[in-house]
């Protein structure tokens, strides 16, 4: 758990993007609402019907305006709504993350995770996992 | 208050059967005796053979029963009588005092947070605790929580009222009473859904002497991530989070000192849960005691296949005669018989979970009794003419759907459910 | 757009949001973003009194876009929506920013940083709400007409259970009577009555009924249209005739499968499947004194994986059979597993061994041995519980085989645009919570077709299968929500990769002045975006999560 003071010491402050899917990971980062699970302040979540709306351009210009990394969760392979928009996002984000470290970008800013509407807990280590290696990483250099 | 049709029991059957008959275009009023809509499949983690989370399906349907115009949500609420006949049935609900006002409730969850007393939490069969006021569980609907009076230092005692400060709403209500509402019905749909057995009385299993014996149910809570141990699978004993499972099948089925049924599913959700411990803990090892592994469905095969290749799952055909204490760690051992070998064995585990029948509603003969309707030998609805009507009751009009019916699993209970929806829609549109 | 009014109502919820948000500060900064004519907060904005200021407040200020932070759009949505609908607002113009559950309750104990947050959340909110464009949800009208394929006993039961509620339905059956696979049926467990006993009212209730027009002999030939319009083609020995449906229930059975080259199965002559004794037992058994059924043929192996679920029962119903016409018959039942699952399944089973019934437990590598040459003279079997060899005496020897699924189920699952599962039956939308419907919206499936069952499920499974094909007929329409795709045909360039994308079929490329084109079935789209994303023209829009929208959310988080 984190508070005031310590944020104050560390300095550099990640800015995350995260799209979430209506019917899981967005349902999973509510429960971890009501269940009052605390994480890190840095997430700013992008509620899409699906992951598979996401288009790599997205990203792109995640990046491009200085968000310092981005995530992207979706339902459980098999659990899709859409039935399997999710698996298309998979070959999306596999070759897209190809893409990126050669232009040099880092494998761990780009995360794509896949959150159950009933994993609350697991939405909020993620985004706190993500949080710290990003801080490590430092911010993106354009 | 005219409704054409009556259900009863807001479980996945009931919510099912009311959405149907909603969006036919007839009035609903669902009746449920909890605080909350959603039944026994909101304490399920995950369901076979899809490993889905159950919440996550559940919750969708919860909501479009809540919100639906043409639903109307009795929860907290017993049905007290039912009169007349197909076509024109009266019943009596007794709503029961929340001590909330529903209206005023925003859910926003103040008052439990500020509650001082505890209560165990039927909710996580007893292996947690809730507050006196309290809602079962985050999802519930409707989101209004409820004062147990037997738990509260007010209503024992007259003091506290931490709710009441609290409370921005101004909705907390000590004095509200038990409300009598009037129901009229063309048809009614029970689908009350089912309680499990209780393994105390086989004593040979020591259920309740040894601690790491523990129920499936209680299994289902301890490895729900919204359960009393945040989804570890700690045992009761020592916290240890185990890593060696035995499941023992059929207890209180196929046994003549108790039920002669078999109770359908158990095969299944004894694979699934030893999965799920692999997928807590990958490593694990779980030993599955069976008589006859009865996997019947839609890609059950496939699941039971992939639980011995990919989950470290080892099935063994034989009933355990005995379970014996290892005082020095608290390890639960199975006395077995390999029937497919002849030797008889001992396994020591360090948990063992009792995969006990899913039997009939412990007031099902106070239910049938106020419907007029019959039960089986077994205490399950009797459908006199199960071939061709099988969801018609004894007595027309009343139909019945789900666990109520007959133990069996979530597709075959939304199948019943939807049926009971169409048989109602039959008579409401005069037939019978 | 410079004629954007915006208006902003932020959330308290009670101390919720309050005790932890700078509620009136965030407010304040809502103000003084581009476009936003408006912002109040309330203490419960979707209290009665909150609802009625949104009201208000649009009228008042002519706003034409409205953002509400607060909880959670999964539950509030639809009510703030309305909210907007009733002051004469499009519910689409309404953007919901999640500032408690995603927020104020999971930062508690980091006031600063949640305020800072809510702040960036809400311009991201205004930045997407600012692009928002008016949508009408398309209202298809629904013909309350059914179309059953098939006419065995679910089939029949679905009809019947449609009509009764008054819809028109056209049964379709290719054989030249109704009744499917009951008409070969001797006795139906568990109460061993006559099948006959059963089938011939129902078909006798189905042709006297007014509104069910029977065509037997008849197969389906072509589908187009979708839910609440198909427009069906059926071919009645090469005569031709078209109507018009709102919903088609797929009631086409399955077969027994005849396991030659199995046990010597079609070499030998005294070898039958189940189906083929239920004909003797209906004819009148010989003189057969020693009975051998071999369960499990053909199935639970690794060529067809599946257990038939049923096929036990069928087995012991048949062994009970003989035992009753002639108790001095032996009968042996060699199993792998015995599925008599359930109440009255467990307790017929326990009835069999009382009469008698050997049931002998066999695995499958070791499966039972035939001994004799025109005719079967005996089984080997190793009892897998007494962990010995047993040679069984044998006149008659009979393999309990499982259902499998109709050769043509993949020309009716082309035809109709829908799924079949990895076994060839029929694949329903969602195992758990949709069994008796595909994911092509107006198409639903029962009986065997989806899976092996027993007369009662069957009928069960007919009867869900109505009340889902009944609802949008109830309603005479449907009104999917108006999150959906759409093509702009000049940048179109007919490269087809949303068609094969698309996970309900709704895409197909048409011929438009020499063009091809893709075509999208609104009726059938749900929205997922998965085209969208894909399209490499960017031909293909997401109503209400269009690129720009996202892109315009992407950029408001740094600003």
């Amino acid at each position: 758990m984190r508070n005031e003071t310590q944020v104050k010491k560390s300095g550099f402050e990640p800015k995350i993007l995260a799209f979430c899917c209506n019917w899981c990971s967005y349902a999973g980062a509510d429960l971890a609402g009501t269940s009052r699970i605390q994480y890190a302040p840095n997430v700013r979540v992008i509620r899409v019907m699906c992951s598979g709306r996401i288009d790599p351009t997205f990203i792109l210009r995640a990046f491009q305006v200085g968000v310092d990394g981005v995530l992207i969760l979706g339902c459980h392979p098999g659990d899709c709504h859409y039935i399997d928009g999710n698996y298309k996002t998979a070959r999306r984000i596999h070759m897209l993350k190809k893409m990126l470290s050669q232009l040099g970008i880092e494998d761990d800013r780009l995360r794509l995770d896949w959150v159950s509407a009933a994993e609350g807990k697991r939405f909020a280590s993620i985004i706190n996992d993500m949080t710290e290696r990003i801080r490590a990483l430092g911010p993106f250099v354009r | 208050m005219n409704n054409s049709v009556l259900i009863i029991g807001g479980g996945i059957a009931g919510i099912q059967a009311a959405i149907d008959s909603a969006n036919m275009g007839f009035q609903v009023c669902l009746v449920e005796k909890s605080p909350s809509i959603g039944g026994r499949m909101a304490q399920l983690d995950k369901t076979f053979p899809t490993n889905d989370c159950a919440m996550c399906i559940l919750a969708p349907k919860m909501i479009e029963a809540g919100q639906h115009a043409n639903i109307k949500l009795l929860t907290y609420s017993e049905v007290l009588s039912v009169e007349g006949e197909v076509g024109k049935f009266k019943a009596k609900i007794k709503k029961k005092a929340r001590s909330v006002d529903e209206e005023k409730c925003t859910g926003c969850g103040i008052c439990i947070e500020k509650c001082p007393w505890k209560a165990d939490s039927e909710f996580d069969a007893g292996m947690g605790k809730r507050k006196a006021i309290y809602v079962p569980f985050p999802q519930a609907i409707p989101n209004v929580p409820v004062i147990d009076r037997e738990h509260c230092a007010y209503f024992l005692k007259g003091k506290c009222r931490a709710c009441e400060r609290f409370c921005e709403a101004g909705a907390i209500n000590y004095d509200q009473e038990d409300e009598i509402i009037e129901v009229e019905a063309k048809a009614i749909i029970l689908a009350t859904g089912f309680d499990l057995y209780d393994p105390t009385p086989l004593r040979e299993y020591g259920y309740g002497r040894i601690q790491n014996v523990i129920t499936a149910m209680e299994y289902e809570r301890l490895s729900s991530a919204s359960g009393p141990t945040a989804g570890e699978l700690k045992r009761p004993s020592d916290g240890k989070i185990v890593s060696d499972i035995a499941f023992i099948q059929c207890v209180g089925s196929r046994d003549v000192r108790s039920n002669r049924y078999c109770s359908s599913v158990c095969c299944m959700y004894g694979t699934k849960e030893a999965i799920l411990a692999y997928e807590h803990r990958p490593g694990t090892k779980s030993t599955i005691f069976y008589i006859d592994l009865r996997a019947v469905g839609k890609r059950f095969q496939e699941y039971i296949q992939r639980a011995e290749d990919e989950y470290n799952i080892t099935y063994i055909r034989g009933r355990p005669g005995n379970i014996e204490l290892n005082r020095r760690n608290q390890n639960p051992t199975i006395w077995y018989e390999d029937t497919t070998t002849g030797e008889t064995k001992s396994l020591e585990v360090e948990l063992a979970i009792l995969c006990q029948a899913l039997i009939p509603p412990r007031d099902i003969q106070k239910t049938a009794s106020i419907l007029s309707i019959e039960l089986d030998e077994y205490g399950f609805v009797k459908t006199p003419d199960g071939l061709s009507h099988p969801v018609d009751t004894t007595r027309a009009g009343i139909l019945a759907c789900g666990c109520v019916h007959s133990p069996k699993d979530i597709p075959d209970s939304v199948v019943q459910a939807s049926a009971a929806a169409a048989r109602a829609a039959e008579i409401l549109s005069g037939g019978t | 757009m410079s004629d954007v009014r915006i208006g902003i109502f932020v959330c308290h919820c009670g101390k919720n949001i309050g005790g932890v948000i700078n509620v009136p500060e965030v407010t304040e900064y809502a103000k003084t973003l581009p476009d936003v004519v408006y912002a109040e907060h309330n203490l419960y904005t979707c209290s009665a009194e909150g609802i009625s200021s949104i009201r208000q407040k649009i009228s008042e200020h002519k706003l034409n876009r409205v953002v509400v932070a607060s909880c959670t759009p999964r539950t509030h949505e639809t009510l703030f929506r309305n909210a907007c609908e009733a002051a004469g607002l499009n519910k689409y113009l309404f953007e919901f920013v999640n500032i408690r559950d995603q927020c104020s309750w999971v930062h508690m104990q980091e006031p600063e940083k949640a305020t800072e947050k809510a702040r960036d959340l809400i311009r991201m909110g205004v930045a997407k709400a600012r692009l928002l464009e008016p949508l009408e949800e398309v209202e298809i009208r629904v013909t309350p007409s059914c179309l059953v394929i098939g006419g065995g006993v679910a089939g029949m039961s679905a009809a019947l259970n449609l009509a009764n509620q008054g819809f028109e339905v056209y049964l379709v059956e290719r054989d030249k009577e109704l009744g499917g696979l009951l008409l070969n049926l001797n006795r139906l467990f568990t109460i061993n009555g006559k099948a006959e006993e059963v089938i011939i009212p129902l078909i006798e209730r189905v042709k006297n009924h007014q509104k069910i027009k029977v065509h037997t002999s008849t197969e389906v030939k072509g589908v187009a249209g979708f839910i609440g319009n198909f427009d069906v083609t059926l071919d009645q020995k090469g005569e031709e005739r078209k109507i018009k449906v709102g919903t088609i229930i797929v009631a086409t059975g399955a077969e027994v499968l005849k396991p030659v080259g199995q046990y010597g199965y079609g070499d030998k002559s005294n070898i039958l499947t189940q189906l083929e004794l239920e004909e003797r037992l209906n004819k009148g058994m010989g003189d057969e004194q020693n009975i051998v059924m071999i369960n499990c043929v053909g199935a639970r192996i690794p060529e067809r994986p599946y257990c038939g679920r049923i096929c036990c029962m069928v087995a012991i119903k048949n062994a009970v059979l003989i035992k009753e016409n002639d108790p001095r018959a032996k009968v042996w039942v060699l199993h792998r597993d015995l599925m008599t699952y359930g109440t009255e399944f467990e307790k017929y089973y326990q009835k069999a061994m009382e009469k008698g019934i050997r049931f002998i437990r066999y695995s499958l590598d070791k499966p039972p041995e035939i001994v004799g040459n025109n005719k079967v003279k005996a089984v080997k079997v190793y009892h897998q519980l007494m962990g010995k060899e047993m040679v069984l005496p044998c006149d008659m020897l009979v393999l309990t085989t499982p259902l499998i699924p109709h050769e043509d189920n993949q020309d009716i699952s082309r035809m109709l645009r829908v799924s079949l599962s990895e076994h060839g039956f029929f694949l329903e939308a969602h195992l758990k919570l949709q069994p008796v419907e595909f994911a092509t919206d107006g198409i639903y499936i029962c009986g065997c077709a989806r899976w092996p069952t027993d007369v009662p499920e069957a009928i069960s499974q007919a009867c869900a299968a109505s009340a889902k094909a009944v609802i949008p007929m109830r309603r005479g329409y449907v009104r999917p929500e108006a999150i959906t795709a759409s093509v702009n045909e000049d940048k179109c360039s007919g490269c087809g990769t949303c068609v094969l994308l698309c996970p309900y079929n709704a895409i197909e490329l048409q011929s438009k002045d020499g063009k091809k084109l893709a075509h999208i079935t609104t009726a059938q789209c749900k929205g997922c975006g998965t085209c969208g994303a894909a399209c490499p023209s960017g031909a293909i829009s997401m109503n209400h999560f269009r690129d720009e929208e996202i892109l315009a959310q992407v950029e408001a988080l740094v600003i």
